[in-house]
């Protein structure tokens, strides 16, 4: 048991975020007024909301105890920067370079031990990939990395 | 049109070999992610949105309807095997389903189940035709005071029923609203929170959203995970034809989930997921023996089944009618015809008439699709139970980033999923509903738009609200649900209070 740091902190950003945006909608965009409503209103009556909602959220949880949840900090750098590795190979690497990568990556946290399983899993995932994506539905991409 | 023309209009389309296949494909692909515990009908429905741009909007909207139904039948299929619920609808069916599979009686669970579902659909299509004809007949009568007081009803109602915490829920829609706002606004061509970036013209990508939030999301909390490292033990299925008594008991059951779910369906921000619930506690309250449930009564399969079933199919109805989604699922079904520039309102039953017969034809077809494919393929689904999800996510994460690049090119667009998985890992970890985001965003320029023209119109005389009397209903309805909570924590502290 923990004190409830999730919704305390959860709801101190809601309520920063939300602040931020009306400030910031109020500075910059015509709030209009009731009968003809400009861009800002909208934005700024909601980030009002959000920030007293935020509070809302996080006030009473100061009091509470909550059992922590689990946080796979490893599963999520992995699976997140397997997206962004894909992301940043496409123009590169292309398809089938970007593709390998990111399942190398991506199966960094999975339980099985070995490495064996990894690379074929690549090699297949590879193999599908440009198999449904280039030959079937023929997207205009890059397949190999340029060499130049 | 009349309703049997409607529906031999919409059966002959739907038996379009070029129609048939993506109903078929739907109904596959959805027991299939419904089987597959971790991945939801909201992930896939996501994953597939990309696709759909390939496709006529009418296929569409066919096939992304047959993976929300089709993954309702296979979402029973984990919570009887494996008590670990396949989709949040199915839930409810590990209460009984599980111990039914213990002593020896899945396959009759599975064929309860099955049964129920269709049971549970057909009744669904039936008061979606009368709804849907009704609904778009008394929205001629709407206007934009009403459009925006209907819609702000959903989301109050969306953040309240069924929510340990309101306020959480209330800050997500709040989010999702502001999410909404970004990209340029349609009434006066301003651009909003785009830092002067291009790809946010448009506004964030409903599919990106959508992916970041639920594909990766999910897939982060499940990698390692032991219980979906395939553990399905092989289960006999000898026996899954049910004895005369099971089928005694079930009878009524399935018609009164089917009629609960038929209601609570086609209201706004309630849904399938409560609907199950509710047909579960309805059933044993009002059993001669209340002790069984909980042990493998069947009855407790059979309601809850039939109601989710049901409630999926006429939650279409003011989705269609009004334009106005009434839960998450729906809201990216709009959102995936909004993307092929058909947008749903009253005169959608008149104008295209393709698109919503061919729909509710499609739901009887596959809805039999369902029944004659899973009772022979359970096999299959049950071997599938055992694919380590180790082998699985990384090419569910290729697919995910693929589908949004295939939508604009734009490496932009695989970058903002990280993103936004990110956030809605954090999110998930500190139980704030994803969904009720997307639910607001997909809501937000709507509701923007129509109070704006209502103010407008009234110049700016906040009465409006309460002078028509449509609007006036669902804002009563909004204060009232807004009010139960704070009633039901004061009848609570009377009772401590009280020795």
């Amino acid at each position: 048991m923990q004190r409830d740091w999730p919704d305390i902190c959860g709801g101190v950003i809601l309520a920063a975020l939300g602040a931020g945006v009306a400030i910031w909608a109020a500075v910059h965009y015509d709030i209009g007024t009731l009968r003809r409503m400009g861009p800002g209103f909208f934005p700024v009556v909601l980030g009002g909301v959000l920030s007293v909602l935020g509070l809302v959220v996080a006030v009473p949880a100061l009091g509470r105890t909550v059992t922590a949840p689990k946080v796979e900090v490893g599963a999520a750098i992995a699976v997140l920067g397997a997206i962004v590795i894909f992301a940043l190979g496409l123009p590169r690497l292309g398809l089938a370079g970007a593709t390998a990568a990111a399942v190398l990556v991506a199966t960094i946290p999975a339980p099985r031990p070995g490495w064996r399983w990894r690379v074929v899993l690549a090699t297949a995932v590879t193999a599908l990939t440009v198999l449904v994506f280039s030959v079937g539905l023929q997207m205009t991409l890059p397949l190999w990395p340029r060499l130049t | 049109m009349t309703t049997w023309e409607g529906l031999t209009f919409g059966i002959g389309f739907v038996l379009q070999p070029g129609v048939l296949i993506y109903c078929f494909l739907g109904v596959v692909l959805g027991t299939f992610v419904g089987v597959l515990p971790g991945i939801g009908a909201m992930a896939a429905i996501s994953l597939l949105l990309p696709i759909t741009y390939y496709i006529t909007p009418e296929a569409a909207l066919i096939m992304l309807a047959g993976v929300y139904y089709g993954a309702q039948y296979g979402g029973a299929v984990a919570s009887i095997l494996l008590r670990l619920p396949g989709t949040p609808q199915s839930a409810v069916t590990t209460l009984d389903g599980y111990p039914m599979a213990r002593d020896g009686r899945a396959g009759v669970a599975l064929f309860t189940a099955m049964a129920s579902s269709f049971t549970g659909s057909v009744i669904g299509i039936i008061v979606l035709v009368m709804l849907a004809g009704w609904l778009s007949r008394a929205a001629t009568a709407f206007g934009a005071a009403d459009y925006a007081a209907m819609m702000i009803l959903g989301l109050v109602a969306a953040s309240t029923i069924g929510t340990a915490r309101p306020a959480k829920g209330f800050a997500m829609v709040a989010l999702g609203l502001l999410l909404g706002c970004v990209g340029t606004d349609v009434n006066s061509g301003a651009q909003r929170f785009t830092f002067a970036q291009t790809e946010l013209l448009d506004g964030i990508n409903l599919v990106a959203l959508a992916m970041g939030l639920f594909g990766v999301a999910e897939v982060i909390g499940n990698v390692r995970d032991p219980d979906r490292q395939g553990v399905a033990e092989r289960i006999g299925l000898r026996r899954l034809m049910p004895r005369r008594e099971d089928l005694r008991r079930m009878a009524l059951p399935t018609l009164r989930g089917s009629a609960l779910g038929s209601f609570f369906g086609a209201l706004p921000g309630t849904g399938s997921t409560l609907s199950s619930f509710l047909s579960y506690s309805m059933e044993r309250r009002i059993a001669r023996q209340p002790e069984r449930f909980g042990n493998g009564a069947i009855e407790g399969v059979a309601g809850p089944e039939a109601a989710n079933n049901s409630a999926a199919i006429t939650a279409f109805a003011p989705t269609l009618t009004l334009g106005i989604p009434g839960d998450p699922i729906m809201a990216l079904m709009l959102g995936a015809l909004v993307i092929h520039g058909v947008q749903p309102g009253p005169l959608m039953l008149e104008a295209r008439p393709e698109m919503f017969w061919g729909l509710v034809a499609s739901f009887g077809i596959g809805n039999l699709l369902l029944l004659i494919l899973n009772l022979p393929l359970i096999g299959i689904w049950v071997a599938m139970l055992r694919i380590p999800f180790n082998y699985l996510y990384p090419a569910i994460l290729v697919f995910l980033c693929l589908g949004v690049y295939s939508v604009r090119g734009l490496t932009f667009d695989i970058m903002a999923v990280a993103a936004i998985g990110l956030v809605g890992y954090l999110l998930a970890l500190a139980k704030f509903s994803p969904a009720l985001l997307l639910l607001g965003f997909v809501l937000g320029p709507l509701i923007e738009t129509n109070l704006r023209r209502a103010f407008l119109i009234s110049r700016g005389d906040p009465m409006v609200f309460l002078e028509r009397p449509i609007a006036a209903g669902f804002v009563v309805a909004t204060v009232a649900l807004l009010l139960l909570p704070l009633w039901q924590a004061w009848r609570r502290r009377k009772a401590v209070s009280r020795p």
